[in-house]
């Protein structure tokens, strides 16, 4: 019984349904089904997905409807996790946005796609985010890494602010960040002080592992 | 005025009178319904004073359809744009197909084919050769590079207004995000009038700085270029061409509709280039054919609404190389534009996306331009073009057409010879080094750096009135700690 839901909550995600998806989330913990088994179903459901895409079986509308499906379920078991005081299994907290000044989404919108298929937990704040929203968030979320999306020449620099604001705050030791985007390049990231840069959306999140060895 | 091409014939339609009339329906069903976001104050008080719902709280504005349709009717079907040499000057509109360049963020390494940023005097080289070319009509923004060696982002635009007001007397268009303010005074300077642009963002979003700016151009009483934020069907629009025509059309209508607004009757020209998403990449699919049906559709809609028509979905392909991939996926866009009643087709020197420009993409272009622009052109039908009399009179062989006058007086007017394509026999080709139409292209960029001069040179008080608006913007952005 509790194989067959989870067994369904692993298909809503294989094909996309994200209500499906959530209602057989709500049903595993009524029928008091391990929340951290549901979790592990999901990550692997999405990062099948994930290979997958990887394989060029796949394409963005499969990886990112199975994202969506996984993102809908995922609250309900999570509060569930936490209420139990267990702790949620995860590869480490991304908070992921574009910068200011900036409102090209679609590269990010990618980046967090993959991080979540690679089982990363993914706040995404964004288009046009400002430094200081990003600064909250990574207080708030207690986030492992801090991901940022910039398109253009003019507003890549905004970057190096953040940088600069987590540093004054004694934040920067805290928090791995890692920069991407059209108009960058690995020495601007470096440059800036980032910790690690991609070119790619699936190579930035092995670049995450990476950055927190995992 | 420089004539362009004239389409002598019907244009392609590919959608039938009621899809025509099904997607209007459907734009003044999403702008009465849905609305569109506008990040301005001003904007949205104007809408507000002028009977459209304002929500306040999310930004987003409510368009009464007879509104719509009456703004539409206020902008003209053809307008003049004024260059600096008046024979360069536009009239845009009705069958006219003009072309202006492509942009590249950088341009490419021939020998490795990789990006790189383009040095100043490339830059101005890159221009003089547009202003060379015969089938560039127009210059774009940002064209020939998004910025060039040693010149801070936001000097950008300003860079490339100065550069080609200085190297071309050929129309151009530019201005947003606050930079307005200096190019309209650098227009002004040199007596030009520049085509100002309103920015989308699909879906269904304009913010502030893509739109403020707009106020600004009308003031100074120039044309506007509401430019499509390309839509891409399956990201920032629906997946299907039908559904990105409406998406699409609905944010450049609500555009049209604030123009018009802010003063009516205001020279407009509508910018489509939408396309389909790459699934795999997740950048627009360049050179898509997907891009083609979209585009000759938005051009059979917007001929129905008379307003004038820019194509940007021809500009580049996805290939990073000058090679056959980038020839078709450019070409048969233009084709497919020109034939579908563009007014104006970005060309010339594009490839990779926006993100790469070359002088020998845009030689070669200008000799695709020529054969586009022949083809519409059509054919001339008339007794001496029919030419009975002489079938009858030179008969069956022997009978030669080589040595007659009719040949000599035709041939040249039928014909488009093209200047950089390899036409050679293989003997010719052999001995010749086997060139092909990049070393052609090679050799016509020498032969135009060595000889061709803009025909109007700035005057010292123009040149230094170009100089000390520059030094204004240096200082203004120095100031705002943007350099
Ligand atoms: C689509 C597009 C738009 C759309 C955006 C729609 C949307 N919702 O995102 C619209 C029309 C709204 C738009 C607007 C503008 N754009 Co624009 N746009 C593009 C375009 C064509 C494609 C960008 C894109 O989506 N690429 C696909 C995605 C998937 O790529 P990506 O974001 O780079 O992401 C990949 C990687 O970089 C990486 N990645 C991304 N982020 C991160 C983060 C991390 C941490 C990591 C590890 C990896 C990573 O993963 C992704 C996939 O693997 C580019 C040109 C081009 N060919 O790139 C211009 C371009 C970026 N735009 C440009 C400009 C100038 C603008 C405008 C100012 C004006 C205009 N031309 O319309 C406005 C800006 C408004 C603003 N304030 O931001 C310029 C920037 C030039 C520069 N050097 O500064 C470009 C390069 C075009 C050009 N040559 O002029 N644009």
């Amino acid at each position: 019984m509790s194989n067959e839901i989870l067994e369904n909550l692993k298909k809503a995600i294989l094909e996309y349904e994200s209500e499906k998806a959530a209602n057989l989330a709500r049903e595993a913990l009524e029928k008091k089904i391990d929340p951290a088994k549901a979790l592990n179903v999901m990550t692997e459901a999405v990062r099948q997905v994930g290979d997958g895409f990887g394989r060029g079986e796949l394409w963005l509308p499969d990886l990112v409807g199975a994202a969506d499906a996984m993102q809908s379920a995922m609250p309900i078991i999570q509060k569930e996790i936490e209420r139990k005081g267990m702790k949620v299994e995860t590869l480490g907290v991304v908070v992921v946005g574009t910068v200011f000044g900036d409102i090209h989404s679609i590269g990010k919108t990618m980046v967090c796609t993959l991080l979540a298929a690679e089982g990363f937990t993914v706040y995404d704040l964004g288009v046009n985010v400002t430094a200081e929203k990003f600064i909250e968030a990574v207080k708030k979320y207690k986030a492992d890494i801090l991901a940022m999306s910039a398109l253009m020449t003019m507003t890549a620099p905004e970057q190096r602010k953040v940088i600069a604001i987590l540093k004054k705050e004694n934040l920067r030791d805290k928090v791995k960040v890692m920069v991407g985007g059209g108009s960058l390049t690995e020495e601007f990231a470096k440059n800036i002080g980032a910790d690690g840069y991609d070119p790619t959306a699936p190579g930035g999140a092995k670049l995450a592992r990476r950055l927190l060895n995992k | 005025m420089l004539k362009g091409f004239t389409r002598k014939f019907k244009p392609l339609e590919i959608l039938t009178e009621e899809h025509v009339e099904a997607i209007h329906r459907g734009i003044l069903d999403v702008l009465q319904e849905t609305g569109v976001r506008f990040e301005s104050k001003r904007a949205l008080k104007l809408f507000e004073k002028n009977d459209c719902q304002v929500d306040w709280s999310n930004n987003q504005v409510r368009f009464p359809p007879a509104l719509v349709e009456e703004c539409l009717r206020k902008a003209p079907s053809s307008f003049r744009i004024k260059a600096r040499d008046p024979k360069n000057d536009l009239i845009i509109g009705g069958n006219t197909v003009y072309f202006e360049p492509g942009v590249g963020m950088q341009t490419i390494d021939i020998d490795t084919w990789e990006l790189r940023t383009a040095t100043r005097k490339e830059n101005y080289d890159g221009v003089t050769i547009l202003d060379a070319l015969d089938t560039v009509h127009f210059l774009s923004c940002y064209c020939p590079y998004f910025g060039f060696d040693n010149v801070p982002s936001v000097m950008a635009m300003l860079e490339s207004v100065a550069a080609k007001i200085r190297n071309s007397t050929k129309a151009q268009w530019s201005g947003y995000q606050g930079r307005e303010v200096f190019v309209i005074e650098m227009a002004k300077a040199a007596g030009i009038e520049l085509l100002g642009n309103i920015i989308c963002s699909p879906p269904l979003t304009y913010y502030g700085d893509g739109v403020e700016n707009i106020f600004r151009f009308i003031e100074a009483g120039f044309p506007i270029d509401v430019c499509g934020g390309g839509t891409i069907a399956g990201a920032t629009g629906p997946a299907t061409v039908a559904g990105s025509l409406i998406a699409d059309g609905a944010l450049n209508v609500a555009g049209i509709v604030l123009v018009q607004l802010i003063k009516p009757g205001t020279r407009v020209i509508v910018q489509g280039g939408a396309g389909p998403q790459n699934m795999r990449q997740g950048s627009p699919a360049f050179g898509a054919i997907g891009g083609s049906l979209h585009n000759v559709a938005y051009n059979q809609i917007f001929r129905h609404y008379k307003i004038p028509i820019m194509d940007a979905g021809c500009y580049a392909g996805s290939s990073k190389r000058i090679d056959y991939q980038n020839g078709y996926e450019k070409a048969i866009p233009a084709v497919l534009a020109a034939l579908s009643g563009a007014n104006l087709i970005g060309f010339h020197g594009g490839m990779y996306g926006e993100l790469s420009w070359h002088p020998f993409q845009a030689i070669i272009d200008d000799d695709v331009a020529g054969m586009i622009g022949r083809f519409i052109e059509g054919i001339k039908v008339n007794d001496e073009t029919l030419a009975i009399d002489l079938i009858e009179k030179v008969g069956p062989i022997p009978g030669f057409y080589l040595n007659k006058e009719h040949t000599r007086k035709w041939w040249k007017k039928e014909q488009f010879v093209p200047k950089v394509a390899d036409r050679l026999t293989y003997p010719e080709w052999m001995k010749t080094g086997k060139k092909s139409c990049l070393d052609y292209a090679k050799e016509r960029m020498d032969e135009i750096a060595a000889t061709h001069k803009v025909a109007i040179p700035l005057t010292s008080s123009q040149e230094k009135d170009i100089e000390r608006i520059l030094k204004e913007a240096r200082k203004y952005y120095k100031e705002k700690g943007l350099i």
